[in-house]
């Protein structure tokens, strides 16, 4: 056998192939959670697969920009392909929309495509599926995007631990913008060294301590509402009742006996620099990142022209699939027959009548 | 479907001298573990870790995958591998200082071209000059960094630095400190996430007498 070129024997960095029983599989998953969705009143929309940078140059920061990929078109201006279906569909949104068509509910499944590393390859962020509710403010509209992926994930059978959290919390506490950046990067990595001292230039000993403390949080909320009465002092009144909504947002969810275990986690602090409110991750054991990430930002689509209030979620539905082995999607009957029959005229009905009943017929 | 709160939690280690202090430190804290003979997995006495063996510059890429999700690592080794890990614990131990060292006598020259400097540490010499606004050509080295000016492949070398004996034995000598290294105890973001509790319970019984007194 001749010797394959190496072009011929790899894929590009940040692209895949997937195939006959995954790729099944695969469909099967979209298919069921698209029509969860569209059970919910989601409509479908499709994005391009490039746009112009300059659109989303501001928007893009730390790792979203450095995976993308930029291309150039025929007349020389900057393209990037695809690589989070939530900024292009803002785009999309922020052009189509009117006040009279509020609110909107859509959902997308679809490939992006980042940039990974040759040595990295455990990520999977091939195929984004996800909602997003324009117009709906506050609890209704975070309410129902939580509940909805508390279904989706549901839908997976897989164990979950959601993580729920608030950007809009530290930007009430943390005013300057030059310490929050700093802040936003110790928190990233839960430096708690590197926390201490930039919350110490800024704050008293008491306040501080305080704050390491309250930004390391995780827990549920009557924990959280023990952390608060210690804090009362410490958090500006505006704070307080943000926290005070998060705590009021877990206690709907867990009255409506979510699968998932929800955590109430003040790290959670979204790592767009686009999120206004809410921010959560669902975790998956046996995952190495977040499988789902999502939240509310409010003013997003006014950066392409029109003001709406929006949250949603995006999940990347190839990492999950990797796990569902564990689960009931393992249960994929693919065990075709052969219709049998002396004449083609035969075989073809023979087939067509086993199809009718639900089985998997080749010629 | 497993149980992982009786799991025991995962943590990578690296060969060498660092693994011989967090034995020491974590058999001062109950939690002590040994490996049999060139086994490279272990168990703590009371079960709470399933501990493992790697090569020092393999362990971020452990962590990362998820294999193990907590670690023990060097900020000049997470520097390198460029991963996203939370930062849990600073060791007291293990600390050293990343620097730029050239001939006895030497400055640091960079007003007319770029700096060419020999490096393991290639991310870190890139990025750290980078920030200064000054270039750089940097010439990746496996070991044996201190050869480079001494041959005359490059007139820098950055490396780390913690006595400076095999410096002056080569004639040479630290030029500037760049950064503190220190020791850390790392985690995978999401492996935190998930087994919180049982981290923050282990953090908590570290008490590191060089730090925590």
């Amino acid at each position: 056998m001749p010797l394959k070129s190496e072009k011929i024997l790899n894929l590009p960095q940040g692209t895949e192939v997937i195939h006959l029983e995954e790729a099944l599989q695969h469909r099967t998953l979209t298919r069921t959670l698209n029509d969860l969705y569209t059970s919910w009143g989601y409509l479908p929309v499709k994005t391009p697969v490039f746009d112009f940078y300059d659109n989303y140059r501001q928007l893009l920061t730390g790792k979203g920009k450095d995976n993308i990929y930029r291309l150039m078109d025929r007349d020389g201006d900057l393209l990037m392909l695809r690589s989070d279906i939530t900024l292009f569909l803002a785009r999309q949104m922020g052009l189509l929309l009117g006040e009279t068509e509020l609110p909107t509910r859509v959902c997308y499944s679809d490939i992006i495509l980042r940039h990974q590393h040759r040595e990295d390859i455990s990520k999977n962020e091939f195929f984004q599926t996800g909602v997003e509710l324009i117009g709906s403010d506050g609890l209704e509209g975070d309410m129902e995007i939580l509940l909805l992926l508390n279904k989706t994930m549901s839908k997976l059978e897989l164990p979950y631990y959601l993580h729920l959290g608030s950007r809009n919390l530290f930007n009430l506490i943390i005013e300057e913008k030059n310490r929050s950046i700093k802040l936003i990067e110790a928190l990233s990595e839960r430096d708690i060294e590197s926390l201490r001292s930039e919350f110490s230039v800024l704050f008293t000993p008491e306040k501080s301590a305080f704050l390491c403390t309250f930004f390391q949080f995780i827990g549920n909320a009557t924990e959280m509402k023990t952390l608060l009465t210690r804090g009362k002092d410490f958090l500006p009144v505006e704070a307080l009742k943000e926290a005070e909504y998060l705590i009021k947002l877990s206690e709907e969810l867990n009255s409506t006996g979510i699968k998932g275990e929800l955590r109430l986690d003040l790290s959670e602090i979204g790592s767009q620099p686009y999120h206004t409110g809410i921010v959560f991750q669902a975790y998956m054991d046996g995952l190495d990142s977040a499988v789902a990430f999502g939240g509310r930002y409010n003013d997003l689509l006014a950066h392409f022209g029109f003001d709406a209030p929006s949250v949603g979620f995006s999940i990347l539905l190839r990492k999950v699939e990797a796990l569902l082995k564990k689960s009931s999607f393992e249960e994929l009957e693919l065990k075709p027959v052969k219709a049998e029959g002396c004449s083609w005229k035969e075989r073809f009905e023979n087939a067509e009548k086993l199809r009718k009943e639900g089985r998997i017929v080749t010629l | 479907m497993k149980n992982i709160e009786k799991e025991p939690l995962t943590l990578a280690l690296p060969k060498g001298r660092l693994t011989e202090q967090v034995k020491e430190l974590f058999e001062e804290n109950g939690m002590g573990f040994s490996f049999e003979n060139r086994k490279l997995v272990a168990h703590d006495k009371q079960g709470l870790l399933k501990i493992y063996l790697v090569k020092n510059s393999d362990l971020p890429t452990y962590i990362n995958h998820g294999i193990a999700g907590l670690g023990v690592c060097g900020d000049d080794v997470l520097f390198e591998a460029g991963y996203p890990f939370y930062k849990l614990k600073t060791f007291s131990f293990g600390g050293t200082a990343m620097c730029i060292a050239g001939h006895k006598g030497d400055v640091l020259e960079y007003t007319d071209k770029e700096l060419k400097i020999a490096s393991k540490f290639t991310n870190f010499t890139r990025d750290y000059f980078s920030k200064m606004g000054i270039p750089v050509e940097v010439i990746k080295l496996n070991g044996s960094v201190e050869l480079a000016p001494v041959l005359g492949l490059t007139r820098y070398i950055v490396d780390l630095v913690e006595t400076g004996n095999t410096l002056k034995a080569n004639n040479l000598e630290v030029i500037e400190k760049l950064a503190d290294i220190n020791v850390h105890l790392i985690a995978n973001p999401a492996y935190y996430k998930i087994h919180y509790k049982r981290i923050n319970e282990m953090v908590d019984r570290i008490k590191d007498g060089g730090k925590d007194e």
